[in-house]
């Protein structure tokens, strides 16, 4: 999948890359300065003003408190995309020690991450996850690495097959002959060639993570309320439903959104990169 | 000699109705001037999803949670039932004759009635049944709870169960009457505790024949049922053949479930689906009754910081700004309660003044007790530490309306300078939480048909938790005079001195903001218009499906 | 071969101990005392008396590692043990559930396959504007978090139009919800997968030479490209069945179906360390197994990988 040609014609920006590029920039003025776009207090309540529709003043609506969904849309992006990068980090950065182990250091390593790698994949992700939060408790940071942590597997399972491809390859076999030391090969052919591509799977692993994230707020697992975390907001509003849309629409909208823009980036970067 | 069974009606409590425009169809379903054709028809299966969790035995002797209890309901009966005013009136007993110091209870019992297995109904049936309920081997929780002061029972005469008692006890017959102290047959109890879990036998309308785990439990009827409670519409077996009770745990699905036909009653409605069920023309009803013992609550934890000071506490409960929130959030469908005990209890008292909002006051209070700096947040602190307050929330116990209630609790506090954090938590570890004193505040429920559930709740005793680590008395209040108060009104029967005992402590409890009282705790229970003849018990207002029937 | 074939069983073995063994050390860290579980769940009022006996009964009184090798001694024999919960034997309860959640997850896999190779196939010849339309179909599939769907799902076909039943029925309409709600995400996933392979196969030489054999367009694409784009997802079969039944936990229990998903989440809650581990140790399985058959199916579909052995 990393290792495809760029196809041919296949213009870098359209529109889709466009649109993408567009909600990641707002989402990162929404996650690093949110009062830009929103001044508000996300947090406010007005009980006289719960459940409106959108409307001049509230273009998202309000939810049960009568606080302002869209306020609490801007502001989310900052927890919801931590959740999302920092969980897809965990992942990637417990991949990477795992998976360049057991690529470089030899049969026995690589025998017995493989081995851990496969327990870890027979764990439903779910079940680790629900273990880690019953341990140390809900909240952003348990969910966070709970969902890290149920990612590693994947994520360590292709940077393996990376590094191992890589190390095969002709220009490394080319500078053994050459007699280049292991640290020079491992720091200049082989990390850069096995690793870079891997930063294209934080594009692509963010958006889920944020999916899952809020699939643990749905079991009460994720972050404590009333924070103005999309899966959490989506889990309060998915019990009026019928009565409230706007509730779980517009915060569902942007996972998805956030999700969808990651992922095009991530395939954007990852023909880039194989250029 | 059988007792003559009043006819007085059952219905359901129509306490809360407050907006004009929310007109609860389902008071009238019980009621005889409904205008549904007034021939009951036998046959039919009636589909009943829950919200409450699916119980891990269905014998309520064993544990005794409201699970148990709602299921139970209609196989196994009780030997005392109450009326709509909390009063005791005979059921599998006739009455009952206390000797004048209390400490002998003669129990008489209807003569004629067999449990499903055939076994009679008699008084050592009874014997058989206290003393299981006392056996450490059958770990009751809530039984053994109500009959701590039953020294042990005896068979007097084949219909005298005669109850010896270490101190007189004037909610006993109160006891008796929950599902938890429900007679089962003693030739189920001796099959021992797995079998007697997976089916109890009993004398009701209804008998256990499937469990089918995390599906549903099959009720089917009793053809030779005799023992109808009080109030019960019509003599006999029941109209229904079958009842499948399923357990839907989330509460969207479930209306959702309701609304498309799948089942056809549900309980633990929510605020919202309440209003859209109640609305004329809907095609459903809903039926709803306060439970019985204490209110919804928040129980504040005076043992420890911050608020073992009382102007703490003070300051919070006069800045939880709670009634504009219950008006949004539960669409008038509950009132504002200042009781600690539900409005079917009976010696509720109200002391609505003590929960008055005043945030100034609110401010001076604490600036008194000498958390007069701010942090950053706005937080105001005290040598250093943030005034937060841990407030885990039991995702089982609270619904989702009420967690909203407590987000905005969290707002208007924070204008004073407190810092509540909720923390929303599984049963076992909420009860982690409590059974270790980390709170500040929390909110729990303990359904009781008696105010005795005020000695269990606030009686020091209860501080010192059992031995699995549960301590009822989750406000640490420990004050003698309250005690003593408490200890008097559980062995008085004097009524009169009973309602002055429990005004007293309820007056205490007030006074020393140790609670802040929310509204009742209700039985929310929806049905399609097809099903006729519903009500509520109004022990423990469970629904009786004795004399409901589908209608075509 | 002989010795290849000892090798993976031993390798299956060493999984399913390894699982076991995770999760038995990972729930004692859970705070919350076992016994309660076993005594009507926590809050219940139980005496010291009752406790001390439950915990003799159960072995709980024993050092841990007394415990485990217990534990392990007894499943060498097959033996799951009881669940502490439900008073059944973990193996009965096992049995009884695992049916609906195994029929959930293989229906959601096929109408996952069906949906992402037909989204595959259908977009990549259909010129610039159908590609970016299944590119944008399969990208926010998989970003929709499923107990959303669930709900809109419900909402809609329950709810409004009344066509579906929103929880399960003992007839085949109940299942519907439950698998659209799984499936839409996965074939999200596959699809995305299965579209870069079609397109690859598209380009390649044997395609070329296919076509220059004279063979109908139709058949070059049900021949040779759906087989080429079919192989990743055989190849994630293994992930996706995880997938299911992280996702069969919350489908479970949206539409109160009986199942391991929802038996998981209730056991880990209540404490229920036997029925915990007896549950993993059957996911473990069933994930072995897919890898084994998905292994296998590779070989046959891919002649490079037949070849190749």
């Amino acid at each position: 999948m990393l290792t495809r040609a760029p196809r041919r014609g296949a213009r870098l920006l359209g529109p889709v890359q466009w649109v993408a590029l567009a909600v990641v920039v707002l989402l990162l003025v929404a996650a690093l300065a949110p009062s830009v776009l929103a001044p508000g207090d996300p947090f406010a309540i007005a009980p006289a003003e719960a459940f409106l529709s959108p409307r001049w003043g509230h273009p998202f609506g309000t939810d049960e408190s009568g606080r302002d969904i869209y306020t609490r849309v801007v502001h989310g992006a900052a927890p919801s995309l931590v959740i999302g990068v920092a969980a897809t980090a965990i992942g990637i950065g417990l991949a990477l020690v795992l998976g360049l182990a057991a690529a470089l250091l030899g049969r026995v390593v690589d025998f017995a991450v493989s081995r851990l790698l496969e327990v870890l994949f027979a764990f439903p992700g779910l079940l680790l996850a629900l273990l880690v939060i019953t341990v140390y408790g809900p909240g952003v940071v348990t969910s966070t690495i709970a969902v890290g942590l149920a990612t590693a597997p994947g994520y360590a399972r292709i940077i393996r097959a990376q590094a191992r491809s890589v190390a095969g390859a002709p220009y490394v076999e080319a500078a053994v002959v050459l007699g280049r030391s292991r640290a020079r090969i491992l720091g200049r052919h082989i990390l850069p060639n096995a690793v870079v591509p891997v930063f294209v799977l934080v594009t692509l692993g963010v958006g889920q993570a944020i999916v899952w994230a809020a699939a643990l707020s749905y079991l009460g697992l994720g972050a404590e309320p009333p924070a103005a975390e999309w899966g959490a907001m989506l889990f309060a509003g998915k019990n009026y439903l019928a009565t409230a849309w706007w509730m779980t629409f517009f915060p569902g909208l942007a996972i998805v959104l956030s999700a969808a823009a990651t992922t095009v980036l991530g395939r954007l970067l990852q023909r880039r990169e194989v250029r | 000699m059988p007792t003559p069974v009043p006819a007085r009606r059952l219905t359901a409590i129509a306490s809360l109705v407050t907006a004009s425009a929310l007109v609860l169809a389902g008071c009238s379903a019980a009621a005889p001037e409904a205008s549904a054709p007034a021939t009951p028809v036998s046959g039919g299966t009636l589909t009943y999803a829950t919200g409450f969790g699916e119980p891990t035995c269905l014998d309520p002797h064993v544990g005794g949670n409201m699970p148990q209890a709602l299921v139970g309901t209609n196989v196994l009966e009780s030997l005392f039932s109450q009326d709509e005013t909390g009063a005791i009136v005979p059921w599998l007993a006739s009455g009952a004759t206390v000797s004048d110091d209390g400490l002998t209870v003669d129990v008489a019992l209807r003569d004629g009635i067999s449990f499903t297995d055939g076994t009679p109904f008699d008084a050592d049936a009874v014997v058989a049944n206290i003393e299981h309920m006392q056996d450490p081997d059958t770990a009751s929780s809530t039984a053994i709870l109500a009959l701590g002061k039953v020294a042990s029972v005896e068979a007097a005469d084949p219909l005298t169960a005669r109850f010896h008692l270490s101190e007189p006890d004037s909610a006993l017959q109160e006891s008796l009457a929950q599902t938890w102290l429900a007679m089962e047959s003693p030739a189920g109890l001796a099959r021992g505790m797995d079998a007697n879990c997976a089916g109890p036998i009993g004398t009701g309308p209804f008998v256990f024949s499937e469990w089918v785990k995390q599906d549903h439990v099959l009720l089917t009827r009793n053809d030779d049922y005799t023992s109808s409670p009080a109030g019960a519409a019509h003599e006999g077996p029941a109209y229904l053949d079958e009842i499948v009770w399923r357990f839907i745990p989330d509460p969207a699905t479930r209306f959702a479930a309701l609304q498309s036909g799948e089942v056809d009653v549900i309980d633990e409605m929510q605020p919202a689906d309440v209003v859209a069920a109640s609305a004329e023309g809907s095609g459903f009803g809903v039926l709803t009754g306060a439970l019985p013992g204490a209110s919804i609550r928040l129980e504040l934890n005076s043992g420890y910081a911050p608020f073992d000071d009382e102007r703490v506490r003070k300051a919070f409960i006069k800045s939880a700004d709670v009634n504009p929130g219950i008006q949004s959030l539960f669409f008038g469908t509950v009132d504002r309660s200042y009781s600690v005990l539900s409005s079917s209890t009976p010696y509720g008292a109200s002391f609505e003044s003590e929960y008055a909002i005043d945030a100034d006051e609110a401010n001076r209070l604490l600036d008194e007790a000498g958390w007069t700096s701010r942090d950053a947040d706005g937080y105001r602190t005290k040598d250093g530490e943030r005034l937060t307050v841990d407030f885990p929330i039991s995702t089982n116990q609270s619904i989702p309306a009420e967690v909203s209630l407590f987000e905005q609790i969290k707002e208007t506090t924070k204008a004073v300078g407190f810092d509540v954090e909720l923390h929303p938590l599984d049963l076992s570890s909420w009860y982690g939480a409590l059974a270790a004193w980390d709170f500040g505040v929390t909110s729990a429920i303990y359904t009781k048909n008696s105010p005795d559930v005020l000695r269990i709740l606030y009686h020091s005793d209860n501080i010192q938790p059992a031995p699995s680590g549960y301590h009822p008395n989750h406000s640490h209040v420990s004050i003698p005079e309250l005690d003593a108060a408490l200890t008097e009104a559980g062995e008085t029967s004097d009524p009169a001195e009973r309602e002055a005992l429990y005004e007293e402590a309820q007056r205490i409890l007030a006074e020393g903001a140790y609670v802040l009282p929310l509204y009742d705790h209700l039985s929310k229970i929806g049905y399609s218009d097809r099903v006729q003849g519903l009500s509520l018990l109004p022990t423990l207002q469970i629904p009786y499906f004795g004399d409901a029937w589908i209608a075509g | 071969m002989l010795v290849k074939a000892a090798w993976g069983v031993a390798g299956g073995v060493f999984v399913l101990w390894a699982a076991a063994t995770l999760t038995f050390f990972g729930l004692r860290l859970i705070p919350g005392d076992p016994a309660q579980a076993v005594l009507g769940g926590p809050g219940s009022q139980a005496s010291a008396e009752a406790l001390a006996a439950v915990r003799a009964e159960y072995g709980l009184d024993q050092p841990v590692w007394v415990q485990y090798l217990r534990y392990l001694g007894r499943l060498g024999t097959g033996d799951l043990g009881s669940s502490y919960s439900l008073r059944q034997p973990v193996a009965e309860i096992i049995g009884a559930q695992i049916g609906g959640t195994l029929l959930l997850a293989a229906l959601s896999l096929a109408v996952a396959w069906v949906i992402a190779l037909g989204l595959a196939v259908w977009s990549t010849r259909g010129g610039r504007v159908a590609a970016a339309v299944g590119s944008a179909l399969e990208i926010v599939a998989a970003a929709v978090p499923h107990f959303w769907l669930a709900m809109v799902l419900v909402l809609v076909f329950s709810t409004t139009l009344r066509w579906l039943p929103a929880v399960s029925t003992p007839g085949p309409a109940g299942l519907v919800l439950p698998v659209l709600t799984l499936a839409l995400p996965l074939a999200g996933f596959l699809g995305q997968v299965m579209r870069e392979s079609v397109l690859d196969a598209l380009e390649a030489p044997f395609v070329l030479s296919a076509r220059a054999r004279g063979e109908s367009e139709g058949g070059v694409r049900w021949r040779h490209v759906l087989r080429h784009g079919a192989l990743p997802g055989i190849a994630l079969s293994g992930w996706a069945f995880g997938w299911l039944i992280s996702g069969a936990v919350v489908v479970e229990t949206i539409f109160a179906r009986p199942g391991l998903g929802r038996t998981l989440l209730n056991a880990v809650q209540l404490r229920d360390v036997p029925l915990v581990v007896g549950v993993v140790l059957v996911v473990a399985l069933g994930y072995v197994v897919v890898t084994v058959l998905t292994d296998a199916v590779s070989r046959i579909a891919d002649p490079r990988l037949r070849s190749a052995s």
